[in-house]
């Protein structure tokens, strides 16, 4: 055991850093064209599909200099590059299951960002329950029709592309029925309709498909292996490493330290009092105990392991820690936590969810982390399940099949 | 960067496990809670010869020069069995009489303690229990030959076994450090019983007790900084034993919910029950992160080897309660009573999260670190 970065990690930080001194943007990115070409500019710097190999147009670098790239940008608050969802467990699926074809038209593109892409999992009916999906697209031979509802769609509206789970064998017991293909968002039977959250804003959509078209060379892997196909693309999701993220909280701990200084309640600054200063200290043991956590991920993945069902223990974790950790920020702030409009600069944080906001944001938004990707009760089966190997529950639908 | 063990820890951990399966079954710790010394002579011994007793001493004294990564990995596999006995204090005096003991303190101590011939506990908390060492309140007072030492320590760890005692007193120089005899004049032991049969902690009297003029440990009036590092490898090494009771609960607790049959099925398919164990499995792997970060920062000198050790002992001493206390939860009944050996990881755990300065102690150590 060995946390030491080598001098090879550490000339790449260097790197890194002097690269983000001298390129990242000095003023706030507000058009969907600026931030194209700031993810452009990231991508040609080599800090984009760094995972990804060379002959794919990614840059075949280490998880480890990917996590420093993650944690530089944190650092200095760098725009995060977009196509974050294609770039990291999109594109990673059409890696493991898509033809040279796909291959070839897609994923340079999606890189670049010159083609947007959005994931159309979730329905109204079918949540945890994912597999019961509804939305069906009937195989025409050249193409399939597709017909039905999405929703919590991110990136919705600015989508090019979108990678779909519908059911091609309604027959067919629920899990063996679906198929995985890739749909194009800019055509007439496809319309996206703006979600408003509970924080005010809208980064999610719901998708209606009403005779959409999706072609067969899109379909990914076998007719009626999506099911297998999606579990791909939700591990890659749920297994990214957490380092930057751990930064970012890292970075709003540090205003939020700058706020119990210069916030007085009952006669003294927060920071004064003992009920604040247990508070803060549970806060910092539980980000660094995720830091933690996060290096030991990074270094399996750096050996080559695959975290497989584990992943779900890191989801679990960070996820939770946030819910845990906005909810003390709000205590400790009072009042001063509610307020939607920052004046000053410690009230304006990052949130981690790709839009910056104030404390009040954050905490809002830490509601989210728990439901998407797979719901804290869902990671919860999955570590029963598949690594502490506790027996299957018994559940209607396991009967039926 | 690699977070996983080598292949000379993992067969540390390996053999400490096979080791201790043998040697310290249930059975053997339940006997020894009746013991009124508490603790295995033999096992001592064997301990010795094993290496565990000089793991990180230098080999000059008879150790290997082994990290506090590798003395996590044996207190790990310790608190799994629920070893009872001075491990931990006497590692802690060792490594302060070898960072700052004469030749002579070092020749007298640290190859008997590697050996397994003698064990030694530190004397820190006064009446009014406070970890802080500036808070110290016994007093040694200057004689034409030595000191003399007046006070009351209170918790101290096996000292009843101890050969020697390290003792933190003021002086007119300032907090000063002393190895006491716990056989000198004016000293008594008061052993408690406590609710964790394999713990034990003495209260230490100290009447005008004289100490010969070499046995002040480290330069007088600058004790406090080596009782700040000793309390920091104290903290990571209770983790660590925490950490493996509560691995060793969880283990428990996941083979009962597999057996155990409920309503016509194994109540492990229960997300009553599935649920409360991957929980603890979340508690328990981040535990692993924060016990041996903290290791490793204090072998490396990282810039953060002074946080790490509250981090990890805030953690791990919230997080093993619940994870013990939640195996009792998931069995039942059967949990409560005293023939299941539950109980012995439990109360293990519980024994710990008080030693060498609880979660609020150490919350407040990170406030001051990173809020200064």
């Amino acid at each position: 055991m060995d946390l030491t970065p080598t001098p090879e990690d550490l000339a790449f930080r260097n790197q890194v850093r002097r690269w983000l001194g001298a390129n990242v943007p000095a003023h706030e990115l507000k058009t969907l064209d600026e931030r194209k070409a700031w993810h452009r500019k990231l991508y040609e710097a080599g800090y984009v599909g760094m995972l990804w190999p060379r002959e794919l147009g990614g840059w075949g670098a280490s998880p480890m200099q990917q996590a420093i790239v993650q944690d530089e940008m944190a650092r200095v608050d760098a725009p995060p590059a977009i196509n974050g969802l294609g770039i990291g467990f999109i594109g990673p699926t059409i890696i493991v299951h898509g033809t040279d074809w796909q291959k070839q038209r897609y994923l340079k593109k999606m890189l670049t960002a010159e083609e947007i892409w959005c994931q159309l999992y979730s329905e109204p009916n079918a949540g945890s329950d994912l597999a019961s999906l509804k939305t069906r697209a009937e195989d025409q031979g050249d193409h399939f029709v597709v017909n039905g509802q999405k929703i919590w769609t991110s990136s919705g509206p600015i989508a090019d592309w979108g990678i779909l789970l519908a059911r091609t064998d309604p027959k067919a017991p629920k899990h063996k029925g679906i198929s995985c293909l890739l749909l194009n968002m800019r055509q007439p039977g496809v319309e996206v309709r703006p979600l408003r959250q509970i924080t005010g804003s809208s980064l999610f959509s719901e998708v209606f498909m009403t005779n959409a078209r999706a072609d067969r060379r899109d379909l990914i892997g076998r007719l009626n292996q999506g099911w297998e196909i999606a579990q791909t693309t939700l591990g890659f999701e749920r297994g990214s490493n957490s380092l930057g993220r751990v930064t970012r909280y890292a970075i709003a701990f540090n205003q939020l330290v700058r706020a119990a200084k210069e916030l007085r309640r009952d006669g003294r600054p927060l920071i004064e009092d003992p009920r604040v200063r247990a508070k803060l200290g549970k806060i910092y043991a539980e980000l660094e105990v995720q830091r933690y956590a996060g290096l030991r991920v990074l270094s399996a993945l750096n050996r080559g392991e695959s975290p497989g069902a584990a992943s779900s223990i890191t989801k679990l974790s960070y996820t939770e820690f946030e819910k845990r950790y906005y909810e003390l920020a709000l205590e400790i702030l009072g009042p001063w936590g509610q307020l939607v409009t920052a004046r000053e600069e410690f009230e304006e944080i990052d949130t981690s969810s790709g839009e910056p906001g104030t404390w009040a944001t954050a905490f809002l938004w830490s509601r989210a982390g728990t439901i998407y990707s797979g719901s804290s009760e869902i990671q919860k089966n999955i570590i029963g399940e598949r690594v502490l190997g506790l027996p299957k529950e018994v559940r209607a639908d396991r009967l039926k099949a | 960067m690699n977070f996983a063990f080598s292949s000379d820890q993992q067969l540390l951990k390996n053999s400490a496990r096979a080791f201790l399966d043998e040697h310290m079954t249930p059975a053997t710790v339940r006997l020894l809670w009746d013991d009124p010394r508490g603790e295995s002579e033999t096992l001592w011994k064997e301990m010795g010869e094993l290496g565990w007793l000089g793991l990180s001493l230098p080999e000059a004294h008879g150790g290997s020069g082994l990290g506090m990564v590798e003395t996590a990995i044996l207190l790990e596999e310790m608190g799994r069995a629920a070893v009872p006995g001075p491990y931990l204090p006497t590692v802690l005096a060792a490594r302060a009489i070898e960072e700052s003991g004469t030749d002579g303190q070092r020749k007298r101590w640290l190859s008997a303690i590697a050996t397994g011939d003698a064990r030694a506990t530190l004397a820190f908390l006064d009446a009014d229990l406070d970890w802080r060492p500036e808070a110290t309140q016994a007093r040694a007072e200057k004689r034409a030959t030595g000191w003399t030492l007046s006070g009351t320590k209170r918790f101290v760890p096996w000292a009843h076994v101890a050969d020697v005692l390290l003792v933190p007193a003021r002086t007119p120089d300032g907090l000063t450090l002393f190895l006491v005899d716990p056989g000198a004049a004016g000293l008594t032991l008061e052993p408690a019983q406590v609710m964790d049969g394999a713990t034990r902690l003495v209260t230490v009297t100290l009447e005008g007790t004289p100490v010969a003029g070499d046995a002040v440990l480290g330069a007088p009036g600058q004790a406090g900084p080596l009782l700040a590092s000793l309390l920091r490898r104290g903290a990571v090494g209770a983790a660590a034993e925490m950490l493996g009771a509560a691995r060793r609960c969880l283990d428990m607790a996941v083979g009962y919910a597999k057996v155990r049959e409920q309503f016509g099925q194994p109540i492990g398919s229960f997300q009553a029950i599935r649920h409360k164990c991957a929980e603890m499995l979340l508690e328990v792997e981040n535990s692993h992160s924060a016990v041996y970060y903290a290791a490793w920062a204090l072998d490396a000198k990282a810039e953060d080897a002074e946080l790490a050790p509250s981090v990890a002992k805030a953690y791990v001493g919230d997080a093993a309660r619940r994870v013990c206390g939640e195996a009792i939860q998931v069995h039942g009944g059967i949990g409560f009573t005293w023939e299941y050996d539950l109980h012995l990881y439990f109360k293990r755990a519980k024994a710990l999260e008080a030693m060498y300065g609880d979660a609020d102690h150490h919350r407040e150590l990170i406030v001051r670190r990173v809020a200064a």
